[in-house]
């Protein structure tokens, strides 16, 4: 009886132990690296705050519209405490995968292994996202100023158009680039765009027969002397 | 220092004519102008045997590729002499036709016209607008004499316009032309001007030939430049200016782009030189002066002043980036003033949003053709309060009307050179 306990409690207990004992200082030494991580992750936070703050990058951002768009999505963070609150998360997720790897534990190896691989895509993804976003609101503003000049009275709407023709482009390139639904994204984006441009045009061609004709008629018809104006600015 | 540059536009040209040792060099740019420049080069070929007989002269037509036959109407345009009273000395007049490369545009033109006068070691020269339909025999006369003569650099044309003619001139290149460099150039950006051989060489040097200079920056860029380098500079007075309008195709706010774009470069270039200079001064004036009937101009206000309106509603946002608050909130109850009665841009609201559009330039806050483009609709609310207020007034009462834009100008100028050093 006794020998039997001692194979099936007392022997796995005792490798359990010694398994543990074996993995005490690994983990001690992965708790060790994580949290000076934390500490290394609040130290760059504070110094990315400080150089945002000494480059007056905050004035920059509200300039170019990144703050007003970050409020618009309920971000209460200035961009400077976002970029240090992403800079901190980075740090310690950087070290947190040291520690892990640091404990040399084969699935979380294997884990850490194919999510490293997976890691490029990821930042691949987010370089999509923002140039997307520069050039939406870049092109949308030219489309805005160009349209308001020619004084169509759509300007607002069409500048909103372009800006976000372009964020759905960078959304779905984002999302092909990280292998989410690949075919599934392309697909409702092909259906989404194709439907958008087909009902434009039928709108256009049903709705804005009159528009087109008045509008072809001021174009090129001679008459409409009230309409002319002959100033030269230069 | 203005060591001679290689010839790209096209070397040998005045050799294959068998030009050289010529006095004065009058360059007219051309682009399907075929409807005018006939009047032109006979104006010029008339002002140059009436005025300079002893001189060996040419007459450069620099065209941009046009298709209408202008070149064949340059060629083909000649002068009875006898009708106009004059003896006709064989030998001392010479034209010459050549296309010129680069960007399409005036400014191309020009730097091929330059080419040629430095090729020739021209002494006097003159650029004249293709579509002039007022240009007499003493607009050459009047151009050249000063240099030729007189000993000056640079010769500023000075018209009788229409008070509506020339809006972007009168409400922004004027006054601050005048208010940075200190010079009462009425005409900066006239189009028609006189310079000397030396000056030629000396454009012909800058590297601005990829730039909007190579458009329609060319006018104000030749004027500055000849200020801000010391040259010695007057103006001459031509009488009426009648053309037709400069460019059909392009649309203002390409046009404002090109002009108040070089105006803020070369705020740019020359910050250490205007920054020092305080009021302006008055340059001699060739000509006799008189009064002249002009050709009336329809203006639709109504589209004037609610495309402002529009532009002025939807640009706010990006206004917001580089404005101050107190032109934001003016120009955020412009946008909604009903009656066209109250529509009204003050000279010193004015004044403020034009050095903050120079400002926002020369700090980079966003893409400059952005900032410029986007004034479009400012400008047109300042030119639509203009013509309201000045609707009953005669040409003397406007130049008046004029002259206090300028001095608000020239009273905002240290409120510009702090901000511009960053100090506020």
């Amino acid at each position: 009886m006794k020998s039997f306990i001692d194979k099936i409690l007392i022997q796995p207990l005792q490798e359990v132990v010694q398994k543990l004992v074996a993995f005490l200082p690994s983990l001690l030494t992965g708790i060790v690296v994580f949290a000076i991580g934390l500490v290394l992750a609040w130290l760059i936070k504070l110094l990315v705050v400080k150089i945002i703050k000494l480059l007056k990058l905050d004035a920059a951002f509200t300039r170019s519209g990144v703050t007003e768009a970050l409020q618009k999505m309920a971000v209460k963070d200035t961009p400077a405490k976002l970029l240090g609150r992403m800079f901190f998360w980075l740090v310690a997720f950087i070290f947190f995968v040291l520690a892990l790897s640091v404990m040399r534990v084969p699935v979380i190896d294997q884990l850490l292994e194919r999510f490293l691989l997976y890691l490029p895509n990821i930042f691949v993804a987010l370089v999509v996202l923002a140039i997307g976003w520069f050039l939406g609101n870049f092109l949308g503003r030219a489309a805005l100023i160009a349209s308001v000049n020619a004084g169509f009275k759509v300007a607002g709407p069409l500048s909103k158009a372009v800006k976000g023709v372009i964020l759905l482009f960078a959304f779905v390139m984002a999302f092909e680039q990280l292998g989410i639904g690949r075919s599934t994204v392309v697909a409702a984006f092909a259906i989404v765009f194709g439907g958008a441009v087909l009902a434009l045009a039928l709108a256009f061609g049903l709705g804005g027969r009159d528009l087109a004709r008045t509008f072809l008629d001021k174009r090129f018809k001679k008459s409409g002397e009230d309409e002319r104006d002959d100033l030269k600015h230069l | 220092m203005l060591g001679k540059t290689p010839d790209p536009a096209g070397s040998g040209r005045t050799k294959i004519a068998g030009l050289k040792d010529i006095d004065i060099l009058v360059g007219i740019p051309s682009y399907n102008n075929a409807r005018t420049i006939g009047h032109v080069v006979r104006a010029v070929e008339a002002g140059l045997t009436k005025y300079f007989p002893g001189r060996r002269s040419v007459l450069v037509n620099s065209d941009g590729g046009s298709s209408d036959g202008t070149t064949d109407v340059v060629r083909e345009a000649s002068i009875d002499f006898d009708s106009i009273l004059l003896d006709h000395r064989k030998g001392g007049f010479h034209k010459l036709v050549t296309p010129y490369h680069g960007i399409p545009g005036k400014g191309s033109a020009f730097r091929t016209v330059f080419e040629i006068a430095r090729e020739l070691e021209a002494k006097a020269c003159a650029v004249v607008d293709a579509d002039l339909r007022s240009i007499t025999p003493e607009w050459i006369e009047l151009l050249i004499k000063p240099v030729f003569e007189e000993g000056y650099d640079y010769v500023s044309p000075y018209y009788m316009r229409h008070k509506y003619d020339g809006t972007i001139t009168n409400t922004i290149v004027y006054p601050l032309t005048r208010a940075l460099y200190g010079k009462r150039i009425r005409q900066p950006i006239g189009g028609d001007f006189g310079f000397s051989g030396r000056l030629a060489s000396f454009y012909l040097d800058k590297d601005v030939w990829e730039s909007d200079v190579a458009r329609f920056g060319i006018d104000i860029w030749m004027t500055t430049t000849a200020i801000a380098n010391g040259f010695k500079i007057c103006q001459a007075f031509l009488g009426a200016k009648i053309h037709d309008a400069k460019d059909p195709g392009a649309d203002l706010s390409a046009m404002l782009h090109q002009v108040v774009g070089s105006l803020f470069d070369l705020m740019e270039e020359y910050a250490g030189t205007w920054r020092t200079v305080k009021g302006s001064e008055a340059v001699a004036t060739f000509g006799f002066v008189y009064s002249v009937g002009l050709e009336p101009i329809q203006v639709n206000l109504e589209k004037m002043i609610e495309k402002s309106q529009m532009g002025i509603r939807e640009l706010a946002p990006f206004h917001r980036s580089f404005l101050p608050e107190d032109a934001l909130a003016f120009l955020h109850d412009l946008a909604a003033r009903p009656d066209r009665g109250a529509f009204v841009y003050p000279d010193a609201m004015w004044v403020r949003t034009v050095l903050h559009f120079a400002l926002a330039c020369h700090r980079k806050l966003a893409s400059r053709e952005h900032i410029i483009k986007s004034l479009t609709p400012l400008y047109l609310g300042k030119v639509a309060s203009f013509i309201i207020e000045t609707w009953d007034s005669t040409a003397e009462e406007v130049e008046r009307r004029l002259e206090e834009l300028c001095l608000a100008f020239e009273g905002e100028k240290d409120y510009l050179i702090e901000r511009w050093n960053g100090k506020a």
